[in-house]
């Protein structure tokens, strides 16, 4: 009996492998206290700077964006793809307000850093 | 931040009403909601270039919309056959793997098309995003929420080997939008369903058809266990059975009865098989039941119905026959060894025995021999089979009720068996015995059955070669048997089984055949029988008269033999007992060995009466004389009959007198005598029923006598039907009733004229002692019955009762006339 509803449930899912998943693409972040605040570290290789929003409110800061495809020449076509391109939001939250800090981004080798300094 | 002016709008920033110019990928069978990630293959040619468009875009955005219509493709499918609501999706990840595109695509934001642009190469739309769904009534979208998480978790119990990840992300995701889309596209709703859950423009509606569907598929996996659950009842006490053989095989190995088992059984069966001799078809028969039964195990209750049927099957003589030796001066030789006398019967066998002999392959003869019980029509038939040199055996068909008896049961029946014909053939071992249906006219008939329609196939030369029993439904050819018939009586056998065979009257014995018949075989047999030998025990001729006359009636030999057969044993005591001189039984002896003479002769009434005659019958038994008598009522009305008489002989009676009242005076009788009398008829013995017309003339001459005063003469006994014209008719049994007429010590016999050829019939020594008169007309019957002299007597004032007061003598001489 097992086995009969096994199958079944791979009739239902398997063959259809659908994943429930947030709406975006969620990129990683790492964050470090420093002696004066934050620095907040996320994975963004081939988003440009001008794609990339910064919200803060109240304990939360929101960055999103999108990553587009900009590199592909004219000409070419796909054979693979696995990066994700599409539009990002990725939400942190400190332990307390950050409203009024200032912000400051920079990138480096693919990685988009935010200092929070209070 | 980039113009809009190229095809690829700016979708950073969705907004519900935004328009933009899309490639539009067709679906079949599946719906894709948004905030789900779903696979998709893609191998036609035009979605693949919709999906390369797609992928050459920044943002990799393709709008996915449902094919309405099941049965058409992705890659013909027109913009009427498409649902106008499909969902955006962002393509997440592409793999080419044999000019196949595999495709994991995330549903982003339902669109609306609003404009069809292009069909080649690839179909592309002017499409607009939808704004999110409304949410109508709060309290009852969670409400519904939360009944589909419950239902959620009813299912989840129902299937223990969901991942846990999954279960975790159904279980947390509290969006009541999310969890439809999301369940909508696990389950498999079909695309209706699906495309109205897409379309549904407010949470409410969206979480009542969820709710439905998800009840639905609830249901449906309910039902799914529970039939899994019967079909695993059925599977375990199937197994469960398999492993009882299982071990009830390795014990009857153990125990070493493993030997003769199936396979022993089997093989053994295929080897007699291969070495029978059997006509093409029944081996084919055989050889299909055989494998059957190879197939089955032994504890298969059809296993032994098969091995019985095969048994059947292989003992049959099919082609089997005994060399017959036809010789027919043995025949006669054998026949007149077993046989006193019948030589009429004894003639009309060899005549068909010729025809055997002459044409070997012409279908046996069917002989019914009809007569009274005893006079051996068994031992012929044993002396027909001794004398082709065939086997012998009968089948006794007295009180046969059903069909089945002759012709077998179906195989479907528990314990069926084939039917008589078949068992005999097996038992005799050759497929042209001689076999003998005795009792053929005491066969049963009635709502049970009627086994005489089947004899019908079994005794036609036409219908029996291909002789189908319930049983074997196999063929077999009877034509090769012979078959003989006995019957007591000719009237029970249905005509159109009498039509099949040759009858064959025999008559009773004579007293002097009898006694040559004890002398030359019952006496020596008795003897033997009663383990004694001849110097013990002598039978005088006078002794065998008188058992003959005195101590059995009967047409046969039977009771005669058994008469024999009780003094044999009484002198076997005698001798057991150490007394070893020789009786010599004669007939004074007979009464201290039997008792007292157990019949009387039926003669014999010395005086008649007037008014009394002497009839001859025909009975079972052989023949009989009956008395018939009349007496006349005074001033009574017409005719009483009495004896359990049947309509035949009342009707003979009637006619009787209505013929002797229009001729009385030629008979000597005063017409008024009829007239103003009743007459009462009688026949003697009362309790048996008789009928026939044949005892005519013996009423005519009991009425004639009665009315005119003659007597009839004592020493005569009559038979005859009668017309009311006056002529005589003849009848039947003429031998039977002349012997028994003479057994009863009868000297004159009255035959009709045209009876004239069955007196040659009668034995030589009875005709001797008889005087035997032709009569063709009435008058001719009374002649010679009735005494020529009146005897005075009461009969006188019957006869005149109205001239009772004047002198008789004036009467006198019109009946002298």
């Amino acid at each position: 009996m097992a086995k009969t509803i096994n199958r079944y449930f791979q009739l239902l899912s398997s063959s259809r492998d659908v994943k429930p998943s947030a709406r975006l693409w969620d990129p990683a972040a790492d964050i470090y206290t420093a002696p004066d605040g934050w620095l907040v570290k996320v994975e963004l290789a081939g988003v440009s700077a001008e794609d990339i929003e910064i919200e803060i409110a109240d304990s939360c800061l929101t960055l999103s964006g999108t990553r587009r495809d900009r590199v592909a020449e004219r000409g070419v076509s796909y054979h693979r793809m696995e990066i994700t391109y599409s539009r990002f939001e990725k939400t942190i939250q400190f332990p307390k307000s950050i409203e009024g800090a200032s912000v400051e981004t920079s990138f480096d080798n693919g990685l988009f850093l935010v200092r929070v300094r209070k | 931040m980039p113009s809009d002016k190229n095809q690829d709008l700016n979708y950073s920033k969705p907004r519900p009403g935004q328009e933009f110019d899309i490639a539009v990928l067709p679906l079949q069978n599946t719906t894709l909601f948004p905030d789900t990630v779903v696979p998709l293959a893609v191998g036609r040619e035009r979605s693949s270039k919709a999906v390369e468009a797609a992928l050459s875009t920044e943002e990799k955005l393709l709008a996915c919309f449902t094919i309405r219509t099941p049965d058409v493709t992705g890659s013909d499918a027109k913009p009427s056959d498409i649902y106008e609501i499909g969902s955006i999706v962002n393509i997440k990840r592409m793999m080419r793997n044999e000019g196949i595109m595999q495709l994991v695509v995330q549903g982003m934001e339902r669109i609306r098309v609003i404009d069809w642009l292009q069909g080649e190469p690839f179909i592309k739309a002017k499409v607009q995003i939808l704004p999110d769904l409304r949410m109508v009534d709060k309290e009852e979208c969670e409400a519904l929420r939360r009944n589909l998480q419950t239902m959620i978790h009813e299912a989840l119990a129902k299937l223990p080997n969901v991942p846990p990840e999954i279960r975790m992300s159904v279980m947390s995701q509290n969006d009541p939008v999310q969890l439809s889309y999301f369940l909508a596209s696990v389950l498999d709703l079909g695309v209706e369903t699906e495309q109205k859950m897409l379309e549904a423009s407010t949470v409410d509606d969206l979480l009542s058809l969820t709710h439905a569907a998800l009840a639905r598929e609830l249901e449906i996996m309910e039902l799914r266990s529970k039939i899994a659950t019967e079909a695993q009842t059925e599977i375990d006490r199937a197994q469960r059975e398999y492993i009882l053989r299982q071990q009830l095989k390795a014990i009857q190995k153990e125990l070493g009865e493993d030997e003769s088992g199936e396979k022993a059984d089997a093989v053994k069966m295929r080897e007699r098989l291969e070495t029978a001799d059997l006509p093409e078809d029944v081996r084919k028969e055989a050889e299909r039941e055989l494998r059957r039964m190879e197939q089955l195990p032994q504890a298969a209750p059809d296993y032994h119905v098969i091995r019985t049927y095969l048994e059947y099957i292989l003992d049959l003589p099919w082609r089997k026959s005994s060399i017959e030796k036809l010789d027919l001066k043995e025949a006669e030789r054998i026949l007149n060894e077993d046989h006193y006398g019948l030589e009429d019967v004894k003639k009309r066998i060899l005549e068909s025995l010729a025809v055997v002999k002459l044409r070997p392959d012409s279908k046996s003869p069917i002989i019914l021999f009809v007569g009274p019980p005893g006079v051996g029509k068994t031992s012929l038939g044993r002396s027909i089979a001794r004398s082709l040199g065939r086997e012998f055996d009968r089948i006794s068909l007295g009180g046969m009720r059903d069909e089945a008896e002759l012709r077998g049961h179906r195989r479907t029946y528990i314990g069926a068996m084939p039917g008589r014909i078949i068992q005999t053939l097996r038992r005799v071992g050759f497929n042209n015995p001689v076999m003998m249906l005795d009792e053929i006219d005491k066969l049963g008939n009635d709502y049970r059955g009627d086994p005489g329609s089947a004899l019908l196939e079994i005794l036609d030369p036409q219908q029996n070669h291909t002789f189908r029993d319930h049983y074997l439904d196999l063929p077999f050819d009877l034509s090769k048997v012979f078959f003989i018939a006995t019957a007591n009586q000719l009237g029970p056998i249905p005509m159109p089984l009498r039509d099949r065979m040759e009858i064959i009257q025999i008559a009773g014995y004579s007293d002097q055949e009898k006694l040559h018949i004890a002398r030359q075989y019952l006496i020596p047999r008795q003897i033997t029988e009663n383990g004694l030998q001849e110097k013990h025990l002598a039978i005088k001729d006078d002794a065998v008269n008188l058992l003959t006359s005195r101590y059995t009636r009967e047409a046969g030999v039977r009771q005669l033999e058994r008469a024999v057969g009780n003094i044999a044993r009484k002198i076997a005591l005698k001798v057991a007992e150490g007394d070893e001189r020789k009786v010599s039984i004669s007939a004074k002896d007979v009464k201290s060995y039997l008792g007292a003479p157990r019949f009387y002769p039926e003669e014999a009434r010395q005086q008649l009466p007037a008014g009394v005659a002497t009839g001859m019958a025909w009975t079972e038994m052989g023949g009989d004389v009956l008395f018939i008598e009349a007496t006349l009522l005074p001033g009574g009305q017409g005719l009483t009959l009495t004896g359990q008489l049947g309509d035949v002989m009342k009707e003979s009676a009637t006619a009787a007198r209505s013929y002797l009242w229009s001729h009385a005076t030629e008979f000597g009788i005063d017409p008024d005598a009829i007239n103003k009398n009743a007459i009462h008829l009688h026949v003697p013995a009362g309790a048996i029923p008789k009928d026939g017309p044949s005892a005519g003339v013996t009423m005519a001459s009991a009425m004639a006598s009665l009315l005119s005063g003659k007597k009839v003469r004592s020493d005569t006994a009559m038979t005859g039907e009668i017309t009311l014209s006056g002529l005589v008719f003849p009848v039947g049994g003429i031998k039977e009733k002349v012997l028994a007429a003479h057994r009863a010590g009868i000297k004159r016999i009255i035959l009709p004229e045209r009876n004239e050829a069955d007196i040659d019939e009668i034995p030589e020594d009875v005709r001797k002692e008889l005087e035997i008169i032709k009569a063709r007309y009435i008058s001719d019957v009374l002649k010679a019955a009735l005494e020529s002299e009146v005897t005075p007597g009461r009969m006188e004032e019957y006869r005149a009762p109205r001239k009772a007061k004047k002198p008789s003598a004036k009467v006198a001489p019109a009946i002298h006339k």
